[in-house]
């Protein structure tokens, strides 16, 4: 008995010792605004409204993108932070596509179940989305560029990074190699307020994003139903504050129906030490709302590292 | 009684040990009185960098003034100017690990000088500008390997990589 003791503690010790925290993904993209200059914006028709969202496959034709991504890329992974890569995503989803579309059961020739969400989830996303830019701008027969690169959290959209300049002047340097300097010269700045977030991190907690709403099933639970006496909200405001990092989330916005809670510190692991993501921490907070007295179904939606949504009412 | 006053001989020297390595502050600043300013775009995993060395005479070693670029580099940082360059933190963020960790930079800028790999002296012919009757600084251009400097560190344990704790 006391060695299956001994050794249940020894397998807990390590797995806390040599846990590490879930590592988020940075990609780069270029910005809404290079993609409206060069002209590779997609136009799409929403109910009638005309709407533009970048079409990355005919930017990444745009060799000078293609130099910057590259070596952004090679910069980062010199630090010991390799990114994804957008060209090699986008590559990646084409083909999960096709095989997907082919793919049927063996007995019965059933294809794949794939809801309309599944569509639309499979895109070139990431954690931490790096958003470059640059302008070349010309005074004479010199040539010099303003570049910009933010790193913006996906869940949170706090710009957690950011590199801005211009280049000095020059009369015969060819725009690639501008390109390559401003690159060079903006990035250890810009890699020291990254270290700083993830210090950040690290010390207080990753900052994610719940959402909270509630299936119009004509159960009559809603966030304002009461449960020994206090409103579900009351008692999900309790938990969050017993459960965060320091006590620290910020509840943005709340009705009867839906509830957004923004800048919410998760601890990084879990009791048992392993790593912990937001979808984890929203399974700990079902697990709540399916015990007494409150006895909820809760469906989880995961929307990544930082963000996951929890529909109250049933699966 | 030969016994107490070897004992009284290794207090006595161990005080007079301690008042002679301690540091004193003025001793230390007098030791980095030097100025750093960006000099360009230097290339990839480099800074280039100008290193003002203050001396009672108008010649400094080259030595000297490869121990300020790095030091500079590491603890100083500079700040942007006109000609391309971007304004730099110093590669450590918290000047006290240079007492913390004494004994590592001790050695660092010590007698085998292992600083000397990560400077190259850019300029030939040093600027030299009188200060004071007494004082002169000159100024070397002098490339900083920052990347592999930044690596032993990370070997080393000074500084923090980007992906550490995850």
């Amino acid at each position: 008995m006391k060695n299956k003791i001994m050794t249940i503690c020894l397998c807990l010790f390590s797995a806390a010792l040599f846990a590490q925290a879930k590592k988020p993904s940075l990609m780069v993209v270029p910005s809404d605004s290079w993609c409206t200059t060069n002209r590779v914006m997609e136009v799409y028709y929403n109910q009638g409204v005309e709407e533009y969202i970048p079409d990355y496959k005919l930017a990444l034709l745009h060799a000078d993108l293609m130099n910057v991504i590259s070596k952004i890329n090679i910069l980062m992974a010199d630090r010991g932070f390799p990114l994804k890569d957008l060209s090699a995503t986008m590559k990646s989803i084409n083909k999960v596509n096709a095989e997907n579309s082919q793919l049927t059961s063996k007995t019965s020739g059933a294809a794949l179940a794939e809801s309309p969400l599944d569509r639309i989830r499979r895109a070139a996303k990431s954690d931490i989305i790096l958003e470059v830019d640059w302008q070349v701008k010309s005074t004479g027969p010199k040539k010099s560029i303003t570049y910009n690169l933010r790193a913006l959290d996906a869940y949170t959209s706090k710009q957690v990074a950011g590199a801005q300049g211009t280049g000095a002047p020059s009369f015969s340097a060819e725009v690639a190699v501008l390109l390559e300097e401003a690159v060079l010269v903006n990035m250890d700045s810009f890699v020291n307020q990254l270290q700083a977030h993830f210090d950040d991190l690290l010390t207080n907690g990753r900052e994610v994003t719940l959402d909270l709403l509630v299936f119009d099933n004509g159960s009559g639970v809603d966030l304002e139903s009461e449960f020994g006496g206090s409103e579900l909200i009351e008692s999900i405001d309790n938990w969050m504050a017993q459960n965060t990092v320091n006590h620290r989330f910020n509840k943005s916005d709340a009705t009867e129906t839906m509830a957004l809670y923004e800048g919410v510190r998760i601890p990084l692991y879990k009791a048992n030490g392993m790593a912990q993501d937001t979808d984890g921490f929203a399974r700990e907070l079902r697990s709540f709302l399916k015990k007494a007295p409150y006895n909820l179904d809760v469906k989880i939606v995961n929307r990544g590292l930082g963000r996951a949504a929890l529909v109250i009412g049933e699966k | 009684m030969n016994k107490y006053s070897l004992v009284l001989l290794c207090a006595i020297f161990s005080i007079s040990a301690h008042i002679t390595f301690a540091s004193n502050p003025k001793k230390e600043a007098a030791q980095w009185k030097y100025d750093i300013e960006c000099a360009g775009t230097g290339s990839e995993g480099t800074f280039l960098v100008k290193i003002w060395t203050y001396s009672n005479k108008g010649t400094i070693p080259n030595e000297e003034a490869k121990k300020n670029a790095v030091h500079g580099v590491l603890f100083r940082g500079f700040a942007a100017n006109g000609v391309g360059c971007v304004s730099q933190r110093p590669l450590i963020k918290d000047a006290s690990i240079q007492h913390e960790k004494a004994d590592y930079f001790n050695s660092f800028f010590g007698k085998e000088s292992p600083y000397l790999k990560y400077a190259t002296i850019s300029s030939s012919v040093p600027e030299v500008v009188k200060v004071s009757k007494k004082e002169y600084k000159v100024g070397y251009v002098v490339s900083v390997s920052k990347d592999l400097l930044r690596k032993d560190l990370e070997v080393a344990g000074i500084v923090k990589s980007l992906s550490a704790g995850f």
